[in-house]
């Protein structure tokens, strides 16, 4: 006979833990569980299972489920007291930091990439490694007059010659920025992407750290024919209106292109030399000095020295950028606007003027036309009327039925 | 006639001054009369004989407006200012220019390398947020390379898929208290948009009467088995078990859930089972009869488990292959 009744059966399932196996089974029935029929004898239609399928269970699982359980709790609480730990723990950060001793000359390559420095010195291109070129035998003689000498089987770049071109590319990048141009930061080899990254966003260019699609500028009505524009004005603010114009001009191309290793960038300094688009690139001295406008000597395979250079290079479009909009809110435009955006802007206000034209002399032929000068009623609202109008009231009609 | 009501009134005397308006030589004048007392400007009222209304320009000197100037001395003024011709030119802006949107304009991947940066950017600043052990974290279904393929219309490359998932995993790890409301905002774009780990299996019911109602499918079978407390009968689309499966096997199959935890005498099965052969049909009840069992008693979930009886078996008939005589069977070989 079966004793359990709807409350203990639901209000197992209600409580968190569950009752111990061999109490329900107490509860479950009152008769003793038969012998298994192949001990009794009697053949059935069906087979008994092994008599420890059913029974194993219920010796251990109480125990094991309470253990479980527990467990789980403790989980649960520790991943509970998690933020309070991490407070404490910040807490006591902000509590010792300024105690002990203060390193003042401290060498932070990280910080080249944070806060990259506005010029350079040879102690920072030395300290990049930016001086150590490839092995003698893989020299390019075109670099001659860049490399110091020769030490311990490679060559030296003269860091003085670094400085000087990294400034004279600086400049380049500062003044492109300053007269509205679109600097492409380019740098494909691994670990080179938060440096183009940064360096992009400081001068407010494009970056590329993935390998130049062939045709970017040679082909770009297919290749970037997806990519979005946006139409600016001089202070950099999104115009409306251009859609039409956004919808049919070509993609645009780079108006400068820092390479940060030109030995695998030759596709690309390939479509900048025939487009014509002036190039900055880093000159190791294994590299072809004549792919580039503007070399830069430097150790290109130093994520350092790279880092330090497109800091540099950012930096300076940085101040071209912050100078150009200074001009701007004093009125100056640093750029030409180009022909094809000049076209568009004249025939918009053509279309419109002979839109209004059109409406204007629409409206005349009909009439509409309203000459006359607006009384001053029609700029007094219901209240202002009627208080001019409560000062000799209206004698009501007597005739009225409201009256 | 009075109108009813203020805003009719108004519009009763625009009305009135309108109509004074465009009919000024025959207007009716006790109206005249009525609205001049009202001391209101419409050009058809106004103009008092006798009483100039002058700009505060005019009249500050009154003497010098009624001299009469020389006739060489006659000014003639200038053409009235066109405005229409002013207006006729509205240009959109004086300076413009065309500018990516985006700064990976010149990647393949524009959109996804935003994203990407994005998530970059979020894992180095908040790299120092304790992270929770990945067992804790709520499941998330994470969009498939081939989905960001789908949604972006990129060829993302199966490396740069994975660099990202991994930021994205481990942004995901930070624990739900600290974790910032931009991490938030940017793992959303790469959550698949159904989330199956959200779906739950719905808790068996047991109805007024004591029933409980498991389904259970085999192959091609479909079986719905009403478990209910009683002595042991079973009954199978309206016949006893033994007159529905000819097997001994497939009885046995049918009640092993019963069987197994020793419930056999406890309970009354009644059944309906649909499509397929015995075999499907009985282990398709085997399922049934074990879920609405587990509804009586949660706690028989480990023995029925060992027994082998809440596992759906997802296997099915395989499909036949071209070139092939079945599924996998190959023609016999014919030499020439």
């Amino acid at each position: 006979m079966i004793v359990r009744n709807s409350m203990i059966r639901h209000g197992r399932r209600a409580v968190a833990a569950p009752a111990s196996q061999s109490c329900l089974r107490s509860l479950s029935s009152s008769t003793p569980r038969p012998a298994a029929p192949w001990q009794t004898g009697p053949a059935t239609a069906v087979a008994e299972p092994p008599a420890e399928l059913a029974s194993a269970p219920t010796q251990t699982s109480a125990h094991s489920q309470s253990f479980a359980l527990a467990q789980a709790a403790a989980r649960k609480a520790g991943l509970a007291a998690i933020p309070s730990n991490h407070a404490e723990y910040e807490r006591q950060r902000s509590l010792t930091r300024p105690l002990g001793s203060r390193v003042t000359s401290r060498y932070h390559p990280d910080q080249d990439l944070v806060n990259p420095p506005h010029d350079v010195t040879l102690e920072m291109l030395m300290a990049a490694q930016s001086h150590m070129g490839h092995h003698v035998g893989q020299w390019n003689p075109a670099n001659q007059r860049y490399i110091y000498g020769e030490r311990a089987g490679i060559h030296i770049i003269s860091l003085e010659t670094t400085a000087a071109h990294l400034r004279r590319a600086a400049r380049v990048v500062e003044e492109v920025a300053y007269h509205g141009g679109l600097i492409l930061f380019v740098g494909t080899r691994k670990g080179q992407m938060p440096a183009v990254v940064r360096a992009a966003e400081l001068a407010g260019g494009c970056h590329l750290y993935q390998k130049w699609v062939p045709g970017g500028i040679t082909n770009r009505d297919v290749i970037l024919a997806n990519g979005r524009l946006k139409v600016v004005d001089e202070r950099d603010r999104e115009l409306p209106g251009f859609e039409a114009h956004l919808r049919d001009c070509r993609p645009v191309v780079p108006d400068l292109v820092v390479c940060l290793n030109p030995v695998e960038n030759y596709p690309l300094l390939h479509e900048c030399g025939l487009a014509g688009i002036p190039t900055i690139g880093v000159i190791d001295t294994d590299a072809d000095p004549t792919w580039v406008t503007y070399q830069i000597p430097a150790n290109d395979d130093s994520l350092r020295c790279i880092t330090l250079i497109a800091g540099m290079l950012g930096r300076a479009g940085e101040r071209g950028q912050a100078r150009r909009l200074a001009d701007a809110n004093d009125g100056i435009c640093t750029w030409e606007t180009p022909r094809e955006i000049a076209t568009f802007i004249r025939r918009e206000a053509k279309e419109r003027a002979r839109e209004k034209e059109a409406a204007l002399q629409e409206a005349a032929e009909q009439g509409l036309l309203d000459d006359k000068p607006l009384t001053r009623e029609q700029f007094l609202s219901d209240e202002e009327l009627l208080s001019e109008m409560t000062d000799p009231p209206i004698a009501p009609n007597p005739s009225s039925p409201e009256a | 006639m009075m109108p009813s009501s203020r805003r009719g009134l108004t519009s009763a005397v625009r009305g009135v001054c309108k109509a004074l308006d465009g009919t000024a030589s025959r207007r009716p004048p006790s109206l005249e009369q009525q609205l001049r007392s009202l001391r209101l400007s419409s050009p058809a009222l106004a103009p008092v004989p006798g009483s100039r209304r002058c700009l505060s320009t005019e009249s500050s000197d009154p003497a010098g407006s009624r001299q009469q100037p020389p006739p060489q001395l006659a000014i003639t003024a200038a053409a009235p200012v066109n405005l229409a011709s002013l207006a006729s030119r509205p240009r959109l802006a004086e300076h413009a220019r065309v500018l990516p949107a985006s700064a990976s304009y010149f990647s393949r991947t524009p959109v996804f390398n935003e994203h990407f940066l994005e998530v970059y950017k979020l894992s180095r600043t908040y790299a120092n947020l304790p992270v929770i052990p990945s067992a804790d974290a709520e499941r998330v279904a994470w969009k498939t390379l081939f989905d960001l393929r789908q949604t972006l219309g990129e060829p993302v490359k199966a490396t740069e898929y994975a660099q990202c998932l991994k930021l994205v995993k481990r942004l995901h790890l930070i624990h739900p208290d600290l974790k910032p409301p931009a991490v938030t905002d940017a793992l959303r774009y790469f959550k698949r948009d159904v989330q199956g780990f959200l779906n739950a299996p719905k808790p068996i019911a047991i109805d007024k009467f004591g029933r409980a109602l498991g389904v259970g499918r085999r192959k091609a079978s479909v079986a719905h088995a009403w478990v209910v407390e009683g002595d042991g009968q079973v009954l199978i689309n309206g016949k006893t078990l033994a007159d529905y499966f000819g097997r001994v096997h497939d009885r046995e199959s049918a009640v092993w859930a019963l069987h197994a935890t020793d419930r056999i005498d406890k309970y009354n099965v009644w059944a309906r089972v649909t499509g397929g052969g015995t075999t499907g049909q009985a282990e398709a009840l085997k399922l049934a009869v074990a879920k609405a069992l587990m509804a009586h008693e949660p706690a028989l979930k480990p023995a029925l488990r060992r027994a082998g009886c809440i596992t759906r078996d997802p296997r099915r008939v395989e499909r036949k292959k071209h070139g092939r005589v079945k599924a996998r069977k190959m023609p016999t070989w014919v030499k020439r």
